[in-house]
């Protein structure tokens, strides 16, 4: 209690600085009055009295230092001194200190930026209840709809149905659409079309994942009862917050879809984003309302309309392996109960071979996962060598500080100083660079989240993905600085403390032993140019990598292509609707007319969009089930505007009706590999699996056009239909035009617009831009390790300039007489150069098969070039030496100026 | 924030609490003084070291001070015993009998009175 009362009374004096020095003094003024009074009492004379006075009354300042430490927190005010110390050192060399601070901010910075995303991609669980219970039926993550007999990724909802029932291994089962659809709708009474996502869910969905409203309430299973009768809408939290500025009276206002009103019946909690990691929906829609998201999709009721994901959670007690098993049993089961299932010979004998797998879904569905986990984990582990360069940068530098502060050090313990005190007050000094550094680097985290947000996101939108800084993160975050600090301080803090004290005195340059006094710097020198090797040729690599992608060879002409999606289903359209084909044509014809433009053509797809793709029958020919050919249903202008040459016939024109013979232009590939004999021209064919759902179509050839990519390092087999004899709910529509793009671009829209106002128009940007997009995860990689690599030299650079300065300055003795001797100038300044030339050469050495063996790992990221491809090893090498060069040519010159008189007389 | 406590220190302290008991309200020359007389030559030399220990006791609420005027009109420091301080005297007279008590015995103890 005493004891408390007292370290009270002291914070409080600590906190309002009060000093008693004042009160002490005028009662040891007092106190010595007293005993000079009683003294000349005594008889001894005023002079001599008040000696003898101040003699008892002993040593003032002892008195009063113990005095102040009873006083205060004097530990805590010794650490603010050495604080404040420690500022006052690191301003007095502000190069070397913003250096240091920088260094570590973006080592600290850019290592936190990366695991926050590799955290948010690749670690984090589901926002659910007991996500580690939760399985989904199938592994690959496919989005899309099929109609193959025994798929076991995509299920339809009669099989979802059947399956609820018949299931014994879940307590919940739930399905939801394996796309998210993105349709334009209108909020109340608004005049402007929004792009929303929805996610349309089986009614089972919320409750199987275990997550309840904000407000209003879930999606439910009497939502899902009835089709078309349930227009219901939960909305996300982001949403409801971001466009509908969080109105709590939200509930029971409306949002139109396409032609059908939906009712808003409650807000999801702000951390569930649905299941899939990356792609968080706008709103939920029970499944009974998927033919009005986006209208005219059909097929609810179909057997073998496979397009939803099933999810389950195991009952307790239920491991992921017995559930695999029961699974098992039950598909082939409804399978076989289906009255349309068609159970050719064929399709049996892969029933029996299929088997359903089962995977964990505690961290969600992920595309991203795994289109970025690769790259994310080697930026990972560029970041993480930038940091250990920067480590070796900021123990190199303190190391050089701390010995030229060898002298003041000992001057200091020999006035008395303690070691522990000298070591502490290094370390407060790294200390205080450290958290400068790792505050420094929180900020740039921020930075480097929107930049890798940016990398992701392929479109205007950014992928929704919470990166923000978690407070573990940010304990990590400080974990590292802090821990950077104290192994890098406290070495060169031991080292300074252990010196002997006479020999630091006596000379203010050491003697010929610098060599052996520097061991350590020149290994962390080695070592920053191994690893900048490391991380350049890494650079060279990916920048080698991105220059071979933009240089592709395609097979179209991606310069001067404007392309635009345009969402035709949320108008209400139907793909076979002739009035719809005769909108379309109207489109292509009134934008061909507009000046600037040569020709303009609608497709399904351009470049990496997904495909549709099927097997096909070609007569005479051994039908293979395994080979795809990717179909795009076209304008009869595409390939004018693709710039695509046809090798053989003719292109599609006005002669091709719904009523005409159906033809199909085939690429190259196709009419070589699976036309055989003699020319295709002619020829007919039949798309689709004999063992299919639906009939095969057939086709006639007439003509063959020149390969072209659609997806970067895939030739695949290709034909093309005219939209006029197939039907399809367009999307993109490509303009091959002249002139200024933003131009041409205002114009297209307008005449769009003028056809039909309210048709939405959205991704308006170049074919070129969608291609490059295509690979911006390469450009990316390449942008950030090649920066990544420059900082790395440029460390690396400043690391062997520091330890070269250094010994140089060390050296001015003995450099002096050596030049009193006859030496040459630039024999000196050489001999600086080569032992530079030799730790770079040390380094490479020691980095070259370390970069060799990191190189195979990421070959996989490469086009068109090894991992140990000898050009960017070359110039990886070319640049270090010559940063390494010039990093060493200052102090070689600073050697080379040498006076010897001044130098010798110096020492 | 415990500390080893200063044996004598410690024992000044219990020596300046015993002297405000006994002599009431009294400035700090007043209590080395005091100590002085009654201690011998404890004190003669580094009377200043008293000052620390005033402050502690202070601190820890067994002493109040306040200024006042000596017997010769100085303005001086007069410390003065608190209720806390009587009950910390107390229970330190005690704590201290009994270990002189026990030592006494032990040092006096002689071989033959061991069973």
């Amino acid at each position: 209690m005493r004891a408390i009362k007292r370290l009270w009374t002291r914070t409080l004096n600590f906190a309002r600085r009060t000093s008693g020095d004042r009160r002490l003094r005028e009662e040891m003024e007092q106190h010595v009055a007293l005993q000079t009074e009683e003294n000349i009492r005594a008889g001894m004379n005023p002079t001599e009295a008040r000696r003898q006075a101040i003699l008892k009354l002993g040593p003032v300042e002892a008195v009063r230092e113990s005095y102040h430490a009873e006083e205060g927190l004097p530990k805590i005010e010794t650490v603010l001194q050495d604080c404040r110390y420690a500022v006052r050192v690191l301003l007095k060399s502000p190069v070397l200190s913003v250096v240091a601070v920088l260094t570590l901010a973006l080592g600290i910075g850019a290592n936190t930026a990366i695991f926050s995303f590799l955290d948010a991609v690749m670690l984090r669980s589901l926002p659910v209840r007991d996500p580690q219970r939760l399985v989904k039926l199938g592994v690959e993550d496919w989005g899309g709809i099929t109609d193959s007999f025994a798929c076991t990724e995509l299920f339809s909802y009669p099989f979802y149905r059947q399956f609820q029932r018949d299931s014994q291994v879940f307590s919940d089962t739930a399905a939801l659409l394996s796309m998210m659809n993105d349709v334009h709708g209108f909020v109340g009474d608004r005049k402007d079309s929004e792009l929303i996502h929805v996610q349309t869910v089986s009614g089972t969905y919320f409750q199987t994942l275990g997550v309840g409203p904000q407000i209003g309430r879930v999606i439910n299973e009497s939502d899902d009862s009835t089709e078309g009768a349930h227009p219901v809408l939960v909305l996300s939290d982001a949403f409801w917050k971001h466009r509908l500025g969080g109105d709590p009276t939200v509930i029971d206002r409306k949002i139109k879809l396409g032609g059908t009103v939906f009712n808003i019946v409650g807000v999801a909690p702000p951390e569930f984003f649905g299941t899939r990691v990356g792609a968080a929906p706008d709103a939920w829609a029970p499944l009974s309302m998927l033919a009005s998201i986006p209208p005219g999709w059909k097929g609810r009721e179909e057997n073998f309309s496979e397009s939803l994901y099933i999810l389950g959670r195991l009952r307790p007690g239920v491991t992921i392996e017995e559930a695999t098993a029961n699974t098992n049993i039950l598909f082939p089961q409804i399978l076989h109960s289906f009255p349309d299932a068609k159970l050719t010979q064929a399709n049996v004998e892969r029933l029996a071979r299929t088997r359903v797998p089962l995977k964990s879904l505690a961290r969600g569905i992920s595309y991203l996962r795994d289109a970025y986990s690769e790259p994310l984990k080697v930026l990972m582990v560029i970041v993480a060598l930038v940091l250990l360069i920067a480590c070796a940068n900021i123990a190199n530098l303190l190391l050089a500080r701390s010995t030229s502060r060898a002298r003041e050090l000992a001057v200091r313990q020999a006035l008395g100083a303690a070691r522990i005190r000298i070591i502490r007050q290094l370390l407060t000094e790294s200390l205080v660079l450290a958290v400068a550094g790792g505050a420094l680097g929180i900020a740039f985290v921020a930075f480097a989240n929107r930049l890798l947000l940016h990398m992701i996101s392929s479109g205007p939108e950014t992928v929704p993905l919470d990166v923000t800084l978690n407070l573990r993160l940010l304990a990590f975050t400080f974990a590292v600085t802090v821990s950077t600090a104290l192994l890098f301080g406290m070495l060169p803090a031991f080292r300074a403390t252990r010196l002997e004290l006479t020999s630091t005195l006596k000379s203010s340059r050491g003697n010929s032993s610098h060599g052996s006094r520097t061991p350590l710097a020149k290994v962390l020198v080695i070592s920053q140019v191994a690893l900048s090797l490391v991380l350049t040729v890494g650079a060279f690599l990916f920048l080698r990598t991105l220059n071979n992608l933009s240089r592709l060879d395609v097979g179209f002409d991606r310069q001067n292509v404007l392309r635009l999606d345009i969402d035709s289903a949320s108008s209400g359209y139907d793909g076979d609707d002739p009035r719809f084909k005769a909108l379309l044509r109207e489109i292509e014809e009134r934008v061909s007319s507009l000046p600037g433009v040569q020709a303009a053509s609608f497709s399904s797809f351009t470049f990496a969009q997904g495909t549709w793709s099927s097997a096909i029958v070609v007569p005479g020919q051994q039908f293979n089930g395994k080979v795809n050919v990717m179909h795009n249903i076209i304008g009869n202008d595409y390939f004018k505007v693709m710039r695509i040459p046809l090798i053989a016939g003719r292109q599609f024109g006005p002669q091709d009706t719904a009523t005409s013979q159906p033809v199909a232009i085939i690429s190259e590939a196709t009419a070589r590999d699976l036309f055989p004999s003699g020319s295709p021209i002619g020829r007919t064919y039949s798309i689709g699996s004999p063992d299919g759902m639906e009939k095969p179509v057939e086709k006639q050839v007439i003509g063959i056009a020149k390969d072209a990519m659609r997806v970067v390092e895939t030739r695949d087999y290709m034909d093309y239909l005219p939209y006029s004899q197939h039907g399809w709910g367009f999307g993109d529509f490509e303009v091959r035009y002249s002139g200024n793009f933003a131009a041409v671009a205002a114009q297209v829209q307008q005449a769009i617009h003028g056809i039909d106002r309210t048709l939405p128009i959205s991704n308006v940007t170049t074919l070129e831009e969608e291609v490059a997009s295509s690979y911006s995860n390469q450009a990316i990689i390449a942008q950030l390790s090649t920066f990544f690599g420059i900082v790395a030299v440029f460390l690396s650079s400043i690391g062997l300039y520091g330890i070269m300065s250094y010994l140089v300055s060390r050296r001015t003795g003995e450099i002096g007489i050596r030049m009193a001797l006859g030496a040459e100038r630039a024999e000196v300044g050489w001999q600086v150069m080569r032992e530079v030339l030799i730790w770079i050469v040390v380094g490479i050495a020691v980095g070259l098969p370390v970069t060799l063996a990191g190189a195979r790992l990421v070959t996989s990221m490469l086009y068109g070039l090894s991992g140990s491809d000898p050009l960017s090893l070359i110039a990886a090498v070319v640049v270090l030496a010559l940063a390494g060069l010039a990093a060493g040519y200052l102090p070689a010159r600073r050697a080379s100026r040498v006076e010897p008189m001044v130098a010798l007389r110096y020492e | 924030m415990k500390q080893k406590p200063d044996v004598q220190q410690g024992t000044l302290a219990l020596m300046v609490l015993k002297t405000l008991e006994v002599l009431g309200p009294l400035h700090g020359y007043g209590i080395a003084r005091r100590i002085e007389q009654i201690s011998g030559d404890l004190l003669t030399v580094n009377q200043g070291t008293l000052y620390p220990v005033l402050l502690r006791l202070e601190q820890e609420g067994s002493i109040e001070s306040d200024w006042g005027a000596s017997e010769n009109n100085r303005r001086a420091r007069y410390y003065t015993l608190t209720r806390d301080g009587r009950r910390q005297l107390n229970a330190e007279v005690q704590d201290w009998n009994q270990t002189t008590e026990i030592i006494a015995r032990f040092l006096s103890a002689k071989a033959e009175d061991l069973p």
